[in-house]
């Protein structure tokens, strides 16, 4: 069920152009032409029209790109440490809750994108390994012997004590990349892991190559989250798995006041005292509020061509993990 | 299930005392009762607020809806009004939205460029992990700024109702000149004559390493002259170092602290100045307090209010003679030694 190259190596020309075009396009186009002028008109306007929001500012789309990059680029060294102080802990279960909806088997191919220090990848690594042992020791005791390879693998100390399976980080940001790589060193993972810089709307990647596709705490930062999607849609074999961890709106009255007085009031105190940094984690609550809700979230997941799609919220609504398949 | 409730002084007190103590089922009964469904801020008007209870008076001005579900506006009442008072405290966090601080901070209420406002809610919290900040990792001079702005603003208006006073501090308050590599000279100011100000005052900051771009812009403090006042309160710091002829080591620092506290009497000089020699070792102490203390506080007492000279017009008077006029005597050891 492969597209025909011919036909993605078109599909990646004219997304090319579109973009080229977008932007103005090159000025021999413009010059020669005499409807060139007006061409150049229709595209500005157009380029003026695309505004978005950071956070509560408005701001022009190609600027929100770079802004969302500075911010990360000066929380990067705190991020875990404030990710802890904010959420109070509570955000390594969710994180734990999501692995746990994947239910990942060995061998499974993982994209992470937008995953810069590494939380999910390392949580991914550590449960596909724990499955991998789990299953070989039910095949010892149901008195199936290991294969010859393998046992050959395990007196050679080569055996893949993940099963096949394979994370692929991937992050707009180098600086939380750099931060991802030292904890992946401290904490010991060498074998599996693969770290990429790369564009969630522009994927570095070729069509069907992952099993799933997570994005954690990311997607409310890219700019055009239809084109994250349907990059995501892109990448994912068929019967691959979406799964979108994500802050989103508090259904219980009572819990969204009081969350809306702890972001507003506590979480930029605490960026300032622990970070040194206000105007990130203004950003941050602020960015969490203009995050679409769960159900709008949902139709914008079926939009990009996922079936199946359903959510599930989690501490009444803080956040919520969303999981589609590509079918 | 219309019930008018009046609104007079006494009664409002009797309401919000009864409010606060039935909160309590009432936050047990919302936590069973969990709205289920997409929230709107329609939705959330209709719960939080009621037509029966709309106050009259100044308490509050949210819109009234036309509706809410009978046994949900007795308790919504009582939550309304147990936050209502709390909303003055968040500097006017609207109930039913939320946005009014937020949208505070983009453009329209900044008072000066790097201006943030906030909320007495945040200021205090502001202030309490900055003080424990500070203490925990000495090197974060951020923190003392911030605490400094957060505590600061009531002793701020005296000093500036003083630098008013005063011929020479009326003339900064007007021109507001800034100290920062930009606007200082150096070469000027290296060709002046050996034993001038100015001369010490580059000597100084080539023997500490410091510049005088290090001082992070004011943030919290929610008037413009005020936060003038307190920056250059921040850029005079390194002149101070100089008249006193303290080095910037930590014993240095806590010696023009306590010169600065009985100037300024700014709270975070006085917490700075009883809190900062905790780090030091007994020796050092024991120094400090039978020494330099009264040293600093003898000369702090008897100094003019530092804030009022205008340095920069000052470089090419003598070191020796400035201290005379204000009454600044050597220090009692060489602090070269301590350190």
């Amino acid at each position: 069920m492969a597209a025909p190259r011919s036909c993605v190596l078109w599909s990646y020309c004219v997304r090319r152009w579109s973009r080229l075009m977008r932007t103005g396009g090159p000025q021999w186009l413009h010059s020669s032409l005499p409807g060139g002028s007006l061409g150049v008109r229709l595209l500005s306007r157009e380029k003026q029209a695309t505004e978005t929001h950071f956070g509560f500012e408005t701001v022009s789309e190609e600027e929100k790109g770079g802004k969302v990059y500075q911010v990360f680029e000066s929380v990067a060294k705190k991020y875990d440490v404030m990710n802890d102080m904010m959420s109070l802990g509570i955000h390594r279960i969710w994180k734990d809750m999501l692995l746990w909806k994947m239910n990942p088997l060995p061998g499974t191919q993982l994209l992470d994108v937008a995953g810069g220090t590494g939380d999910i990848a390392f949580r991914f690594l550590n449960y596909v390994q724990a499955q991998h042992q789990r299953k070989q020791k039910r095949q010892l005791r149901a008195q199936q012997n290991l294969s010859w390879e393998e046992i050959a693998k395990k007196y050679q100390n080569e055996e893949d004590l993940l099963g096949g399976s394979r994370v692929m980080i991937c992050d707009i940001n180098r600086e939380m990349l750099k931060v991802g790589k030292k904890k992946a060193l401290d904490q010991g993972h060498k074998a599996g892991l693969a770290w990429v810089l790369g564009d969630a709307e522009e994927l570095p990647f070729d069509d069907h190559k992952f099993d799933v596709y997570t994005i954690a705490f990311g997607i409310r930062n890219v700019t055009h989250i239809d084109q994250a999607l349907q990059e995501a849609h892109r990448v994912l074999k068929p019967g691959g798995r979406f799964l979108c961890l994500e802050f989103s709106k508090v259904n219980n009255p009572l819990i969204s006041r009081l969350y809306d007085l702890y972001s507003f009031q506590v979480i930029p105190v605490l960026g300032e005292v622990i970070a040194g940094d206000w105007k990130s984690y203004q950003y941050l609550v602020e960015s969490i509020r203009k995050f679409p809700s769960q159900e709008e979230f949902k139709e914008m997941i079926e939009d990009a061509g996922f079936q199946k799609v359903t959510y599930e919220s989690l501490t009444s609504g803080i956040v919520a993990i969303h999981s589609g398949f590509k079918l | 299930m219309e019930t008018v409730i009046s609104v007079e002084t006494g009664g409002r007190l009797v309401a919000w005392v009864s409010s606060y103590l039935a909160i309590g089922p009432f936050l047990a009964w919302a936590m069973v009762f969990p709205f289920k469904g997409p929230r709107t801020p329609e939705i959330d008007r209709v719960f939080l607020t009621s037509l029966a209870l709309r106050p009259r008076g100044t308490m509050g001005r949210q819109p009234c809806p036309t509706h809410a579900p009978g046994d949900v506006a007795a308790m919504a009442t009582l939550l309304l009004r147990v936050l209502r008072p709390l909303s003055r405290l968040l500097g006017g966090h609207c109930p039913a939205e939320g946005v009014s601080l937020r949208a505070g901070i983009h453009g329209a209420s900044l008072l000066y460029p790097d201006h943030i406002p906030t909320s007495p809610l945040q200021k205090a919290l502001l202030a309490a992990g900055s003080a424990g900040m500070a203490l925990y990792d000495p090197y974060r001079h951020d923190m003392v700024a911030v605490l400094g702005e957060t505590t600061g603003y009531y002793t701020l208006k005296v000093l500036r109702d003083q630098m008013r006073r005063d011929p020479e501090g009326a003339q900064i308050l007007q021109e507001r000149p800034r100290i920062s590599l930009a606007t200082l000279d150096m070469d000027k100011l290296r060709s002046l004559p050996e034993g001038s100000f100015g001369c010490e005052y580059l000597r100084f900051l080539e023997v500490n390493r410091v510049s005088p771009d290090t001082r992070a812009p004011t943030r919290f403090v929610d008037d413009e002259e005020l936060a003038y006042v307190i920056q250059r309160y921040r850029e005079v710091h390194d002149m101070l170092h100089t008249l006193l002829g303290m080095p910037t080591n930590i014993l240095g620092e806590i010696v023009v602290k306590w010169f600065e506290a009985v100037q300024t009497a700014l709270p975070m000089c006085v917490l700075g100045a009883l809190f900062g020699p905790v780090r030091l070792r007994a020796q050092s102490l024991q120094v400090l307090v039978s020494e330099l203390i009264p040293w600093a506080v003898q000369n702090g007492r008897r100094a003019p209010c530092v804030l009022n000279l205008y340095y920069e017009r000052r470089w090419e008077q003598p070191l020796a003679a400035l201290r005379e006029e204000l009454g600044i005597t050597v220090p009692p050891l060489d602090m070269r030694v301590l350190s």
